[in-house]
């Protein structure tokens, strides 16, 4: 005969199990959930700009400007399509066909070297803040190259040089801007938003299991189905170890299944599946050891709905369950190391962008132990008193 | 006036119930709180910068970095940190100023600055070009120094700080950016996006969740036992109905008075706001009541219930905008009212909307909440007689 304990682990999950909404907040949700990021968020992982050009200029300097818009480099972010008008390029950014329009003006080359150097002009859509900045940043760095020199011949003439002899000396000296970028790889993969999304919504639906757990010993023991079960001879806090078992499998189940399902059909990236455990599994283990507090602080049902409610959705929004933690500000990103779940969400960012294994997960483990430890010993101490109560 | 006496005893239940309280106070606040201060991402570009020791020079760019619209720059102290918060997606792209920078500016080799970002990566590739531009108005700086050191008198630091204060008097080539014509189509960043959504989001979900009641009721048989006094099925069913409508209305009129107060959002025309408010809280009611229906036990609605209220609020933009998602989610998400009721925040709050732009959106919500409300009226109806 198995021990009370595990009898009584066992009997929860049935009694879970044959109640459908453990399966919709364990499987159901966040899996969907998760799938509708994914689909939604499909074509917003890569800026690819389509940029409309009109030259109308056709010089020296516009030609070299729509050959550096053509070039190799840019080729994987921009996409260049020739309008013939103002008035074509314009419809075209309007209907959101081209997410932006650069117009070069007829006497744009002859003008760049006298007083007065006519403006390229940038035609945007206010819905498509990005596509009008990269184009800005592609246009600038093109015309930095005219506006050095012209700086150049100023300054030499501010310093006392005759503006001609500055000029005639600069065409001679060839410059080129003498401060550049090198990009240097580092080896990071791209996040994807489902291999975030995927461990957040696996988290937060785990979380859960603080509400559902709590509230199903405060029914238990209102029915005096705890009062029975002691007379029985076995140890008072078999009954409670047997309900926060029954948790831990429920949580190991839930997050493996999302994890498995997420990365073989959404192609999430929880990265090394030891380190990934590992992770999952002292992050399962934080929240059986919350259940066991929320159930020693709560005196009634209600009161243990209500704690475990504020717990569930305090530590969701602090952690980063529902926005991606990096973009918001430092304090956010603070606060977010003070939940386990924020600790587990940064290791599995981690392992998905690193391709590392064990070593990666170090610290979010050691933080996340440090929690549950600190919790379950207060756990310790207060649950019995839910049992006598 | 038996209506109202049911639609009374709904709302008491509520405000004596903290878990129910926290739901519908608390956490909509610390929400519109949460996501209004994180969503800037639709526009801003994150760099990161990491100083090695390059003196003046790297402070000059720095400067001019931070001084670039739609850029937000951020620091780090080494670069490994820095390369750890590309990584995380912190920041979009980070630029390393290498140690002696300053005294290279001043010599006559090409400085090169390490960039750090993925050539795989679209974002940062997108950062990149961003930083670039920003790198190429120092160097014309720097160049101009250069060449005027060469060739007067003056030296190199002095020729900078000479080029530096002639800058602005020399006609730049410019590019100039005109809009083509666009209205915004997305509600505005910050509390403005969150505060209208979320009041979407959240009373639909209350009125979810809240239909553990009627299962309640419906389950100790309350209703079969009220009908026993003088009191017609239509009343019972008029009253928790009110019941719905009138917390839906209360959350709403709570979060626009926080939006407005704390937030400083501005919800628009006022009328045309109302009645949104008013038709919304409608929705919520016939969607809560329709749940209280169909879940077989309250367990199943406080489970089931947040999810599908999440689900509908990530279909119908109440999470992200829908200009940013595909055409088929685009028309996937109007099935449900969620992305009406948000079309109709947007033209309010972003396009200066009235009561007759969005009349449409208006019809369209009416429409589901007299769908809901009947195919609710019909089910208890039916097993009330």
């Amino acid at each position: 005969m198995a021990p009370p304990v595990l009898v009584i682990a066992q009997k929860d999950l049935r009694q879970r199990i044959r109640d459908r909404s453990a399966l919709v907040l364990g499987v159901v949700a966040p899996l969907g959930i998760a799938a509708l990021m994914s689909v939604a968020f499909r074509g917003a992982e890569t800026i690819h700009l389509t940029l409309a050009v009109v030259d109308l200029d056709h010089g020296a300097t516009a030609t070299g400007l729509v050959g550096a818009l053509h070039s190799p480099a840019l080729r994987d972010l921009v996409t260049v399509v020739d309008e013939p008008s103002v008035g074509s390029a314009s419809t075209a950014v309007h209907g959101g066909h081209a997410g932006a329009a650069l117009v070069i003006p007829a006497g744009f080359s002859q003008s760049v070297t006298g007083s007065r150097p006519l403006a390229l002009t940038e035609l945007t859509n206010v819905n498509d803040a990005i596509a009008a900045q990269i184009t800005q940043a592609i246009a600038q760095s093109f015309v930095a190259q005219v506006n050095a020199d012209r700086l150049t011949v100023a300054t030499a003439a501010a310093a006392g040089q005759p503006p001609a002899t500055a000029a005639a000396a600069l065409v001679n000296a060839h410059l080129a801007l003498p401060v550049t970028t090198v990009q240097r790889a580092f080896g990071a993969h791209q996040l994807k938003i489902i291999s975030y999304y995927g461990p957040a919504m696996a988290l937060f639906f785990l979380l859960f299991t603080i509400s559902f757990t709590s509230r199903s010993f405060f029914v238990d023991r209102d029915q005096g189905m705890i009062e029975r079960m002691l007379t029985a001879p076995l140890h008072p806090q078999s009954v409670l170890v047997g309900k926060v078992l029954s948790a831990f499998v429920f949580g190991i189940v839930s997050i493996t299944v999302i994890a498995a399902v997420t990365s073989f059909v959404f192609g999430a990236d929880w990265g090394s599946p030891a380190a990934a455990g590992l992770l999952s599994l002292v992050m399962v283990l934080a929240v059986t050891a919350t259940t066991a507090l929320v159930i020693g602080v709560a005196r009634t049902q209600r009161q243990a709905e209500g704690i475990s409610s504020f717990v569930v959705f305090g530590l969701a929004l602090l952690g980063g369950n529902f926005v991606f933690v990096a973009a918001t500000p430092a304090l956010m990103q603070r606060l977010a190391l003070l939940t386990p779940n924020g600790w587990a969400l940064r290791g599995y960012t981690d392992l998905a962008t690193t391709g590392g294994g064990l070593s990666v997960v170090v610290g979010p483990v050691a933080a996340i132990l440090l929690y549950t430890v600190v919790v379950a010993a207060v756990a310790a101490v207060l649950a019995p008193r839910a049992l006598s109560r | 006036m038996t209506v109202f006496a049911l639609m009374g005893v709904s709302i008491r239940r509520v405000t004596r119930d903290r878990v129910s309280l926290f739901f519908i106070v608390v956490l909509p606040v610390l929400v519109i709180l949460i996501v209004g201060a994180s969503v800037r991402g639709f526009s801003t570009i994150r760099v990161g910068v990491v100083d090695t020791g390059s003196g003046p020079a790297g402070g000059q760019l720095t400067a001019m970095m931070a001084a670039t619209p739609g850029i937000e720059l951020h620091r780090y102290g080494t670069t490994a940190d820095l390369e750890q918060a590309v990584r995380r997606s912190s920041v979009q792209a980070g630029l390393v100023l290498p140690d002696g920078m300053s005294a290279a500016v001043q010599g006559g080799s090409t400085v090169e600055l390490g960039l750090v970002a993925e050539s795989s990566n679209p974002t940062q590739q997108a950062a990149v070009t961003a930083v670039q531009s920003v790198v190429a108005r120092y160097a014309g700086e720097v160049q101009a120094a250069r060449f005027t050191a060469g060739t007067t008198s003056s030296g190199f630091v002095a020729s900078l700080a000479l080029a530096h204060r002639t800058a602005p008097d020399v006609a730049d080539v410019r590019v100039l950016s005109r809009q083509a014509g666009t209205t915004l189509t997305t509600l505005p960043q910050g509390f403005s996006y969150s505060a209208p959504t979320m009041l979407v989001l959240f009373v639909f979900l209350n009125a979810l969740a809240g239909s553990a009641v009627v299962i309640g009721n419906r389950k100790l048989g309350m209703y079969e036992r009220m009908l026993a006094g003088p009191v017609r099925s239509g009343t019972i069913i008029a009253g928790e109905a009110l019941g719905f409508v009138a917390v839906g209305l209360a959350q709403a009129l709570l979060i626009v008075g926080v939006g407005s107060v704390l937030f400083g959002v501005s919800w628009g025309n006022p009328l045309a706001a109302t009645l949104l408010v008013g038709v919304w809280a409608l929705v919520g009611a016939g969607a809560g009541m329709l749940a209280g229906t169909l879940f077989a036990s309250p367990e199943q609605a406080t489970a089931v219930g947040p999810a599908l209220g999440i689900a509908f609020g990530m279909l119908g933009g109440c999470m992200w905008p829908l200009a940013i998602v595909g055409p088929t989610m685009r028309a996937v998400g109007h099935v449900t009212p969620q992305a009406w009721a948000v079309d109709a925040w947007t033209r309010l709050l972003s396009q200066h909307g009235t009561l007759a732009s969005i009349a449409p959106q208006l019809l369209a919500l009416a429409g589901f909440g007299s769908v809901f409300l009947a195919l609710a009226t019909w089910r208890l109806h039916r097993r009330l007689s």
